[in-house]
């Protein structure tokens, strides 16, 4: 029999790091093995008997013996996976979809738009890129969440501000007492100052909302539609191309992205919605 | 190619025969009264067969119901506690299957069979099948196909091809696994006569005249003329007007050769834990819904241009192949009149006055 692309295999939930109230990142260890991934493919994480959900890995690629995944509660997979202790087993199917393609980055300057819970997949990229970081001109990370509260990763971006590999911004939709920077939406800390646009790619990943504007203000900044890689967010349920849920005009999200160009994509319809 | 000749009574035999290694179904008139030609507008359905070819309805039209079921299931075991499922089950063999629903497997072929990741399951009933095709002499008002450049007699996908002429049938032979079990019985054929042939030609210009007809009648525009027209037609006023009527049901798309859309759906049985790949249908409000509940379909009538966005528009481009044979189960099947004939036409209409 050709391969069960149905059939998940099993790992062990080895730890849970509390990132933000919603948000908490799970440490895997594949039972039978390592487990490798590009950055930016996507896994189907199941909850034995309940159901499974599509998420990328939050980790570094490089690290083939444990994969962290970092979730938001949001629905019925996610609300049972927040109630799960240490050690429990689940199941994963993947890595599907296609990466990002780092081949095409080098030599250039790397402009990252994030938003919110979109900076999971993000530390990711942001660790593969570092792993050679030779190879890009400059890595700028852009970086808009709701509240402070709600900045994941918040030690991790401090050790990346110290470190000066990253040029990072920050800012919050609504700020509190504890707050000192920009207050406003991800797109106000867009700067085309910042980033010599004709050898760049900008990468964007948040909340359907947040890419649709990030991206007409990076070609309003003057990035070509070919130059902004963006990480849509659909419906992929088999994860191979097969059930139909995840269409993109002539795409499925999950087979041919979940990353895409914005000129794969800008001449269909519905694909912000 | 060779062409044969069995009667009747000697198909009944080669089919109890054969049937031992499957599990047969045939298409079977309901009404309990049956003659060669006069079975026109009679429903079929496909009927489990047990020893007995009784209502066996060879010259009709297609069944209600389309032969994906036989491939790709309404729901099927697909994992069990982390490992394949044993689903071992006798091959199909189907005695009847119309070239509508041999056309619609172009489709499922494609998407379970090819690409990175294949589905096993799908597969193994695929190959292990045998399809006896038949002729389609009867077509019903709704059917279509030839507007489609499909016929209504069996061009592919098929092991044997009849044509009911009354006192038998003509056998045309399309793969090896069917020459073999010609030269197993052959004892039961005969080399077609001249006449014979030409019978079965005249059975299939006259239900290609009958098909014409409706395609005049209801104005159903060619495939040429279907070229781009839901993209020309994406924000026009049909699909508000069209869907006015929908009750979302998703009948077309369960009814329909081509529509393969399905999701995975997760249970504990006694312990275990079992998933099912389970039929959906893309007119259901939740169909693309994400965990975060953005929808990009929310209103019915985005919906329903989505099913014919994917048949006219994805297929071809992705595939070069439209995703509708002409079958028309989906103008008798939908509760709200919802016609695919009147939708393309009125299609074909506003491209055109737009060009």
């Amino acid at each position: 029999m050709e391969k069960n692309p149905y059939n998940p295999f099993k790992v062990k939930l080895i730890d849970v790091i509390e990132e933000s109230q919603t948000t908490k990142t799970f440490v895997f260890k594949n039972m039978n093995g390592g487990f490798s991934f590009n950055t930016g493919q996507f896994v189907e994480l199941y909850v034995p008997g309940l159901g499974e959900a599509p998420f990328t890995p939050s980790s570094n690629p490089a690290i083939k013996e444990q994969f962290d995944i970092t979730i938001m509660k949001v629905g019925k997979v996610t609300q049972k996976l927040h109630s799960l202790a240490k050690n429990t087993e689940l199941g994963v199917r993947g890595p599907y979809g296609k990466g990002y393609p780092l081949q095409n980055f080098k030599g250039k300057e790397i402009y990252i738009v994030g938003g919110g819970v979109g900076l999971a997949p993000l530390r990711s990229l942001l660790f593969a890129l570092l792993n050679n970081k030779g190879d890009y001109k400059k890595i700028m990370l852009r970086y808009g969440a709701r509240a402070p509260k709600d900045i994941i990763y918040r030690e991790l971006v401090q050790e990346w501000q110290k470190e000066k590999d990253i040029d990072i911004r920050l800012t919050v939709d609504v700020c509190d007492e504890t707050w000192k920077g920009n207050v406003g939406v991800v797109t106000t800390i867009l700067d085309k100052k910042d980033v010599n646009i004709d050898n760049a790619v900008a990468i964007v990943c948040g909340p359907p909302i947040m890419m649709k504007f990030a991206t007409f203000k990076l070609i309003e900044m003057g990035f070509k539609d070919s130059q902004i890689y963006l990480s849509m967010e659909k419906n992929m349920s088999c994860g191979v191309g097969k059930c139909g849920h995840c269409r993109i005009g002539n795409f499925y999200c999950c087979k041919d992205g979940p990353v895409f160009t914005y000129d794969q994509i800008s001449g269909f319809k519905e694909i912000w919605d | 190619m060779e062409k044969f000749f069995i009667s009747k009574s000697a198909f009944n035999s080669f089919i109890k025969e054969i049937s031992r290694d499957f599990a047969a179904f045939y298409l079977k008139d309901k009404a309990a009264t049956f003659d060669w030609r006069e079975n026109r507008r009679k429903l079929l359905y496909w009927q489990k067969y047990e020893g007995s070819l009784e209502g066996l309805s060879m010259a009709g039209v297609r069944a209600q119901d389309s032969l994906k079921q036989f491939v790709f299931s309404s729901k099927e075991k697909v994992s069990q506690d982390f490992n394949d499922p044993n689903n071992k089950k006798k091959p199909v063999l189907l005695i009847g299957a119309k070239n509508c629903d041999l056309r619609g497997l172009d489709i499922t072929d494609f998407v379970f069979m090819q690409g990175d990741f294949k589905d096993p399951f799908y597969i193994k009933k695929r190959e292990d099948m045998f399809i006896i095709a038949s002729d389609c002499t009867n077509p019903l008002g709704t059917c279509f196909c030839m507007a489609l450049d499909i016929q209504p007699y069996p061009e592919k996908n098929y092991d044997l091809g009849l044509c009911d002429i009354r006192d038998g049938y003509v056998v045309e032979v399309e793969t090896q696994k069917a020459r073999n079990y010609i030269a197993q019985y052959k004892d039961k054929f005969s080399m077609a006569s001249n006449a014979q042939l030409k019978m079965r030609d005249e059975l299939r210009e006259a239900a290609a005249s009958d098909v014409a007809y409706n395609v005049a009648k209801y104005g159903v525009p060619k495939k040429n003329e279907l070229k781009g027209v839901v993209e020309k037609c994406f924000e026009s006023q049909i699909w508000k007007d069209e869907a006015k009527t929908c009750v979302e049901c998703g009948c077309c798309n369960f009814i329909c050769p081509t529509c393969h859309c399905f999701f995975l759906g997760d249970s504990s049985e006694k312990n275990e834990h079992i998933r099912h790949k389970i039929w959906d249908a893309c007119l259901y409000k939740d169909f693309a819904v994400v965990a975060g509940g953005a929808n990009p379909r929310k209103r019915l009538f985005q919906r329903l241009r989505n099913r014919y966005d994917k048949k006219f528009a994805f297929f071809p481009n992705v595939l070069g192949v439209i995703a509708c044979t002409g079958c028309g189960r989906c103008i008798t099947g939908c509760p709200g009149k919802i016609d695919i004939r009147r939708i393309l036409k009125n299609m074909a209409a506003e491209a055109k006055a737009a060009a």
